[in-house]
């Protein structure tokens, strides 16, 4: 059973045609990395996925149950909210500028969510978020402010945050292009920390490194559709298409 | 001590004239709380208007700011008082400084309001609903208290003015502490005392509220440093 499987989805934002009929599946821990020009629909297709935006049409099921059915901007598929609410958590997402909730400490922000959405007491949150902000190697800045920490550290409680959910499947939209480059290497280690413990990610990169390394899947996007896949070091080393090659000499 | 400080004007002016001051003292009190109350939530109202999607919306609130920012205070409450009786309404000097001193500073604070609101990065929603908070959720445990840093010390700093502002009203009979300095200095020519005493109240009341601005507003930028890379 795949952990996420997308057909025929579109999107349009106006008249703008930014998800031109994507085909996804991603199996369980599997680390799908994906790459593309600025503007090419990675970040929307993430986005659709815990549905920060809802797709024109298309269907997408999680862990194999339809959660979105969608024709011209309508609801095919009736689902209550709730149901919509518990898929949804099962995706966390760690977003390109962290987003950390600023007027909250570095633990609080990882608690706020198990408290509020999940109603766990205070104390047992305490307690995994400790534990979380331990395994990103945050928690001697648990009781810190996010205005007191580098981009970097912000980048691994927002993390940590994410994993506070206890998704099944992990959402990264550039993690770490918003980084001073000294800081992205501590960032990677913990995704690839992650990937190792077997999490489901689906990672919008431009890290080949890290694509090639910890990848298990890389996929090109250009003009909202998937151009190309395959093994890393395949589409890497080996591109087929034509816009696949401009891509990665035009990064390099 | 002497001339219009010395010490008997002092005596005969608490003597005679102390519970009227402190009448005055509690008017001047009630027409700033009913004043804020209404300038608070004309703010809020205008304030959420001039970020709606509705461009009718968005003009009026525009309007109500612009009439009120660029008008003198002590021409609304003379016209208030002086030509509204000529169309059949006439209101209470009571009434007039509470309503007028509340559109005036609603118009103020609307402006804060909106810079509030557009403070917050839309960052800030996602991050929540994608950990599955619904909206209210969202508005109450992340974007309202995030707002309320924001936008409280510079509502403070308004509230203070506001109250030095009902001092206005001594042109229109007000009854509050302006007005019974004034009077009572006019009728015995002992300026002096009532005066000092005058300013004095204002500062009891608006020194606490400017330094829980200040206080709020330290606050804030401790909790704002370094926000920049989020935004
Ligand atoms: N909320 C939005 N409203 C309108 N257009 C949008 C919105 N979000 C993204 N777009 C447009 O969708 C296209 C794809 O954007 P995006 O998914 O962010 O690309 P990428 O992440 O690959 O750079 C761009 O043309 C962008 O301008
Ligand atoms: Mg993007």
């Amino acid at each position: 059973m795949s952990m996420i499987k997308t057909e025929n989805i579109h999107k349009y934002f106006g008249e703008n045609h930014v998800l031109n009929g994507v085909d996804l599946e991603i199996a369980k821990s599997e680390v799908v990395c994906v790459v593309g020009p600025s503007g090419s629909g990675k970040s929307t297709l993430l986005r659709c996925l815990n549905r920060l935006e809802r797709i024109t049409s298309g269907k997408i099921y999680i862990e194999g149950k339809l959660i979105e059915h969608r024709e011209s901007d309508k609801n095919i598929l009736k689902i209550d909210p709730k149901e919509v609410a518990k898929m949804c958590s099962e995706l966390g997402m760690v977003f390109q500028r962290f987003n950390l909730f600023p007027h909250k400490t570095a633990l609080e922000n990882v608690t706020i969510a198990q408290e509020t959405v999940k109603k766990t007491s205070k104390e047992i949150a305490e307690k995994i978020g400790l534990d979380l902000l331990e395994k990103v190697g945050m928690a001697e800045k648990a009781n810190e402010y996010p205005s007191r920490l580098s981009g970097g550290q912000q980048q691994r409680v927002a993390i940590a945050r994410a994993l506070a959910m206890e998704p099944k499947i992990m959402l990264f939209d550039e993690p770490t292009s918003a980084l001073d480059p000294e800081l992205v290497g501590g960032v990677l280690e913990i995704m690839k920390q992650l990937a190792l413990d077997g999490m489901t990610m689906m990672v919008v990169t431009h890290e080949m490194g890290f694509a090639r390394e910890v990848g298990s899947r890389l996929i090109f996007m250009d003009e909202g559709a998937i151009i190309e896949e395959g093994t890393p070091d395949e589409v890497f080393m080996n591109p087929k298409n034509d816009r696949t090659r401009d891509f990665f000499k035009s990064i390099l | 001590m002497s001339g219009q400080f010395a010490s008997e004007r002092w005596i005969n002016f608490f003597t005679s004239y102390g519970n009227e001051m402190l009448q005055a003292f509690l008017r001047t009190l009630s027409i700033s709380i009913i004043a804020l109350v209404l300038a608070l939530v004309l703010s809020i109202v205008f304030g959420v208007m001039s970020m709606s999607k509705n461009g009718l919306a968005r003009a009026i609130s525009r309007v109500y700011v612009e009439f009120f920012q660029n008008m003198p205070l002590l021409i609304l409450v003379f016209v208030c008082y002086n030509l509204f009786p000529l169309i059949n309404i006439t209101l209470e000097p009571f009434a007039i400084g509470c309503i007028i001193i509340g559109l005036y500073h609603g118009a103020y604070i609307a402006e804060v309001v909106r810079s509030g609101i557009m403070s917050i990065n839309k960052g800030q929603f996602e991050a929540a609903y994608s950990q599955g908070f619904t909206y209210l959720e969202t508005m109450r445990y992340i974007i309202l208290p995030q707002m309320l840093t924001i936008v409280l010390p510079p509502t403070a700093v308004q509230a203070a003015n506001l109250v030095k502002n009902t001092s206005v009203l001594a042109m229109i009979a007000g009854h509050e502490i302006m007005y019974a300095a004034n009077s009572y200095g006019y009728s015995t020519l002992n300026y002096g005392p009532p005066l000092v005493t005058a300013g004095i109240l204002y500062f009891i009341i608006c020194f606490p509220i400017s330094t829980w601005a200040k206080k709020l507003e330290r606050k804030r930028d401790i909790a704002l440093e370094g926000r920049g890379g989020e935004r």
